[in-house]
C-alpha cells in the first residue's frame, strides 16, 4: 500500500460539507475584515512610503463596507445566521451604517491631525478599522459569546488608541484609566453572563429570554442581569461608572476622543439595548427601576458637572455623559411601549444616529479651531465669528442641536425619547420625562454659553487671522452638518419601529 | 454533581478580584486581580456547562481565555509605557487629569 | 458520605500524615540540638559579604515584547485543540476555516517581524 494510495483514500473519505452561510447578510463584516487585512499588507510592504495612503485607504474600506449595508436595507428581509446567534435586521443595519459612516468621519478628522504630529499613523488606522469591525459585529450579535467577542474587538484597539501620544503623560494616563476601567467592567459583565448561561443553558439571547420568562424573578437572575448591564454602563459612561470618561477624553488624541464619545458609546448602547430588550423581557420589574435610577443620575450629574467646565473637550465629555442619560431613558419603560408609535429601541437608535452626527461635528470644529488657538479653553473661542464665520455657524448648529432646539436633529431625538416616556402612561415614565425636561433646560445654558463666546465676545488675544481648515475636516463638517439639519428639518430617520415589538414578542 | 462548591469558589475568587482592583495601587497587581475575576468566570462557565450537559459554556470559557490574554497583553503594554515615562506604576500617581 | 468527598478524604489523610511526620522530626530535632541564637545568624546570606540594598530589585524587561507575543500566540492554540479533536467531523470545510484563522495570525506575526519588533537588540 503506497503512501499516495493512503492519501487518496483519506481525501475521498473526508467530506467537504460547508454549512449554509448567507454571504450577503455577512458581507459588510467580511468586506471590512478583508480590507483591514489588505491595509495591514500594504503597510507591511510599503512601510514609510505607505503612510500617506493610509487614511484614504481606510476610508475607502468603510465606504465599501457600507454598500452591502444599503443593499441589505433595500432588501428589507430579516436574516438569521448561525442558528439565531447573528441576526441582520433593520435595527442592525441602521447601526452598521451609523458605525461605518462615523468611522469614515473619524478618519477624515484624523487625517490632518495624525499627519501633523509625530505618531505611528499606519497602525492608528488599522486599529480604528478593527474597532469599527467589532462594532458592526456587535450590531448583529444576538448571542452572549458573540456580544462578548465583539465588545472586546471594539474595546481593545480603543485602549491602545487612547494612549496613542506615546510620550505625553496625559495620553498615557488616559489610556491607563480607560483600559483598567474597561477590562474591569467587561470582567464584571462576564460574571453576569456566566450566571445567565447557567440559568438558561444556552448563550443565545432568544433562548435565554424564554428561560428567564418562565423562571420569573429570582435573586440570582437579578444579580446576573444587573452585572451584565453594569458592564455596558461603564462603556456608555453612565453615572456612577463615568469617572474614566472625562479624563480619557481630555488626554486622548482629539479625533480619537470623538470616536470614543460617539462610536464606542453607541456600540455600548447597542449591546445594552439588544440584551435588555431581547433577553430580559421577563425581568422588567428589576431592570426598569435600575435603568430609571441610572438614567436620572446620569443626565443630572453629567449636566451639573458640565456647567462648571472651562475646557471645551471636558465640557463635551460631560455633555456626552448627560446625553447618555437621555439615550438610556426609554429603557426605563421598555416593557410598556411598542404597541403604537415609537418603541424604546427605535427611539434609542434614532437618538444615537443624531447624537453621532452632532457630536462628531462639534469635535470637528474643536479640532479645526485648535489648529489656530492651540487651546482647549472655552474662552479661546471668543470672537470666532469675525475670523471663522463658517466654523462658527457650523458649531452653532451643533450646539443648538445638542441643546435640543428645533429644527435641529437633536430636537427630534429628544422628542422621540419624551414620547416613549409619556406613552408608557406610568408614573415612572412621567417622572423621568420631568427629570429629563429640567435637565434639557439646564443643559441649554452651557451649550449656549459656548455659542455666546463665539458670536459676541472679543478674541482673547486679539489675534483674528483666519483659520485654515484642511479639506478633510471640511468634508467631515459637511457630512455632519447635513445629517444634523436634514434629520431635524425633514424628520428623516431610519424606520426600525418593528425591532422593539419583535423583540418583546408582540 | 457538586455544583455549589464550584460556584462558591468562583464567587470567592470574584470577590477577591474585585477587592484587589479597588484596593491595589500597583498597575500590574490590578491587572492580576482582573485576571482572578476572569478565572472565576471560567470556573463558573465550566461548572455550569457540566451541570447543563452542554458544551457551549466550555466554548465560552475558551473565548474568555483567549481574549483575556489579548487584554492583558495590551494592559501590560500600557502599564510599561507609563513606567517608561514616569518610572512608577502606582496608579494613584496618575492624577494629571482631574475633574 | 458520597464517593466524591471520600476521594478528598484520602487527600486530607495524606496531608495530615505529611504534616505529622515533618512536625515530629522537627520537634524531635529541637529537643536534641543545641540552641545558641545570635544576630549574625539572622542576616541575609549573600555570597559571604554583607547584603547591599533592599531585597527588591528590578530585572531587565527589555524583551517583554517577546513574552507578550509568545503569550498571545500560545493562547490562540486554545482554538486549535477543539478543532483537532473533531478533525474528520468538520472535513475540508473545517480545514479551510483553520487555514484562514492561522493565516490571519501569521499576518500578525509577519507584521510584527516587518516592523522590526522581533529584532534581538
Amino acid at each position: 500500500m503506497t503512501l499516495a494510495f493512503l492519501a487518496q483514500q483519506t481525501i475521498e473519505r473526508i467530506p467537504f460539507d460547508s454549512p449554509t452561510i448567507d454571504w450577503h447578510a455577512f458581507a459588510p463584516e467580511a468586506i471590512l475584515l478583508a480590507w483591514t487585512c489588505l491595509v495591514v499588507v500594504v503597510d507591511m510592504v510599503g512601510l514609510e512610503r505607505a503612510r500617506r495612503f493610509m487614511p484614504g485607504l481606510t476610508g475607502v474600506g468603510f465606504l465599501l463596507a457600507t454598500i452591502p449595508v444599503l443593499t441589505l436595507w433595500n432588501d428589507g428581509a430579516t436574516r438569521s445566521l448561525f442558528e439565531g446567534a447573528y441576526v441582520v435586521d433593520r435595527y442592525a443595519l441602521a447601526l452598521k451604517g451609523l458605525f461605518l459612516i462615523s468611522g469614515y468621519v473619524v478618519v477624515l478628522l484624523s487625517t490632518q491631525y495624525m499627519a501633523d504630529g509625530d505618531y505611528y499613523d499606519s497602525e492608528y488606522y488599522i486599529l480604528l478599522a478593527s474597532s469599527v469591525l467589532g462594532m458592526t459585529v456587535m450590531a448583529s450579535a444576538r448571542d452572549l459569546i458573540t456580544i462578548f467577542v465583539a465588545l472586546e474587538l471594539l474595546s481593545i484597539p480603543a485602549y491602545l488608541l487612547a494612549a496613542w501620544r506615546k510620550r505625553d503623560l496625559k495620553s498615557n494616563e488616559a489610556g491607563l484609566k480607560y483600559m483598567l476601567m474597561g477590562i474591569f467592567a467587561s470582567a464584571i459583565m462576564l460574571y453576569g453572563m456566566s450566571l445567565l448561561y447557567g440559568v438558561a443553558g444556552d448563550t443565545r439571547l432568544s433562548v435565554i429570554a424564554e428561560k428567564l420568562t418562565s423562571e420569573g424573578t429570582k435573586p440570582l437572575l437579578t444579580l446576573a442581569a444587573l452585572f451584565t448591564i453594569i458592564g455596558f454602563a461603564f462603556k456608555v459612561s453612565a453615572v456612577p461608572f463615568h469617572t474614566w470618561a472625562p479624563d480619557t477624553y481630555e488626554g486622548a488624541p482629539t479625533p480619537l476622543t470623538a470616536f470614543l464619545a460617539v462610536a464606542s458609546k453607541a456600540a455600548g448602547f447597542v449591546a445594552m439595548v439588544t440584551i435588555i430588550t431581547t433577553a430580559f423581557p421577563g425581568q422588567a420589574d428589576v431592570v426598569e427601576p435600575f435603568m430609571w435610577v441610572l438614567s436620572a443620575l446620569t443626565m443630572s450629574i453629567g449636566n451639573l458637572i458640565a456647567m462648571r467646565q472651562t475646557n471645551i473637550v471636558r465640557m463635551l465629555a460631560y455633555s456626552g455623559v448627560a446625553q447618555a442619560g437621555y439615550i438610556m431613558a426609554p429603557l426605563a419603560v421598555y416593557s410598556q411601549t411598542g404597541q403604537n408609535g415609537v418603541s424604546a429601541a427605535s427611539a434609542i437608535v434614532n437618538y444615537l444616529i443624531i447624537y453621532s452626527a452632532m457630536n462628531l461635528g462639534a469635535f470637528a470644529v474643536v479640532i479645526a479651531a485648535a489648529r489656530k488657538t492651540r487651546s482647549g479653553e472655552i474662552s479661546s473661542f471668543g470672537g470666532m465669528l469675525n475670523y471663522a464665520p463658517g466654523l462658527t455657524t457650523a458649531m452653532t448648529v451643533f450646539l443648538f442641536s445638542l441643546a435640543g432646539i428645533p429644527p435641529m436633529g437633536g430636537w427630534l431625538a429628544k422628542w422621540q425619547v419624551f414620547s416613549v416616556l409619556l406613552q408608557s402612561e406610568s408614573t415612572w415614565g412621567t417622572t423621568l420625562a420631568l427629570v429629563a425636561a429640567v435637565n434639557t433646560v439646564l443643559a441649554a445654558f452651557y451649550y449656549l454659553n459656548v455659542a455666546k463666546q463665539m458670536w459676541f465676545m472679543p478674541a482673547p488675544d486679539g489675534d483674528t487671522s483666519r483659520v485654515r481648515v484642511p479639506p478633510s475636516l471640511v468634508a467631515a463638517l459637511a457630512i455632519t452638518v447635513i445629517a444634523t439639519l436634514l434629520s431635524g428639518v425633514t424628520g428623516l430617520v431610519p424606520d426600525i419601529t418593528d425591532f422593539g415589538s419583535i423583540a418583546l414578542g408582540r | 454533581m457538586y455544583l455549589n462548591q464550584f460556584l462558591i469558589l468562583a464567587a470567592a475568587l470574584f470577590c477577591i478580584g474585585v477587592y484587589g482592583v479597588l484596593a491595589r495601587r500597583n498597575g500590574v497587581l490590578v491587572l492580576m486581580s482582573i485576571e482572578l475575576i476572569l478565572n472565576s468566570v471560567n470556573i463558573n462557565l465550566v461548572a455550569l456547562s457540566a451541570m447543563n450537559g452542554d458544551v457551549t459554556g466550555q466554548v465560552f470559557a475558551l473565548f474568555v481565555i483567549a481574549v483575556a490574554a489579548a487584554e492583558v497583553g495590551v494592559g501590560l503594554a500600557i502599564v510599561l509605557l507609563i513606567y517608561r515615562n514616569r518610572r512608577s506604576i502606582d496608579i494613584a500617581e496618575a492624577n494629571l487629569l482631574k475633574g | 458520605m458520597s464517593d466524591f468527598l471520600r476521594q478528598y478524604l484520602l487527600v486530607i489523610l495524606f496531608a495530615l500524615l505529611a504534616v505529622g511526620v515533618v512536625g515530629a522530626f522537627i520537634g524531635l530535632a529541637s529537643l536534641l540540638r543545641p540552641n545558641r541564637p545570635s544576630k549574625g545568624k539572622l542576616e541575609n546570606y549573600e555570597s559571604g559579604v554583607d547584603p547591599v540594598g533592599s531585597g527588591w530589585s528590578q530585572s531587565q524587561i527589555r524583551y517583554y515584547i517577546f513574552a507578550l507575543l509568545f503569550v498571545m500566540f500560545d493562547v490562540e492554540a486554545v482554538f486549535i485543540f477543539p478543532w483537532a479533536t473533531r478533525l474528520e467531523e468538520y472535513g475540508y470545510f473545517g480545514l479551510l476555516e483553520m487555514v484562514i484563522f492561522i493565516a490571519i495570525l501569521t499576518l500578525g506575526l509577519g507584521y510584527a517581524w516587518r516592523k522590526g519588533v522581533l529584532r534581538w537588540a
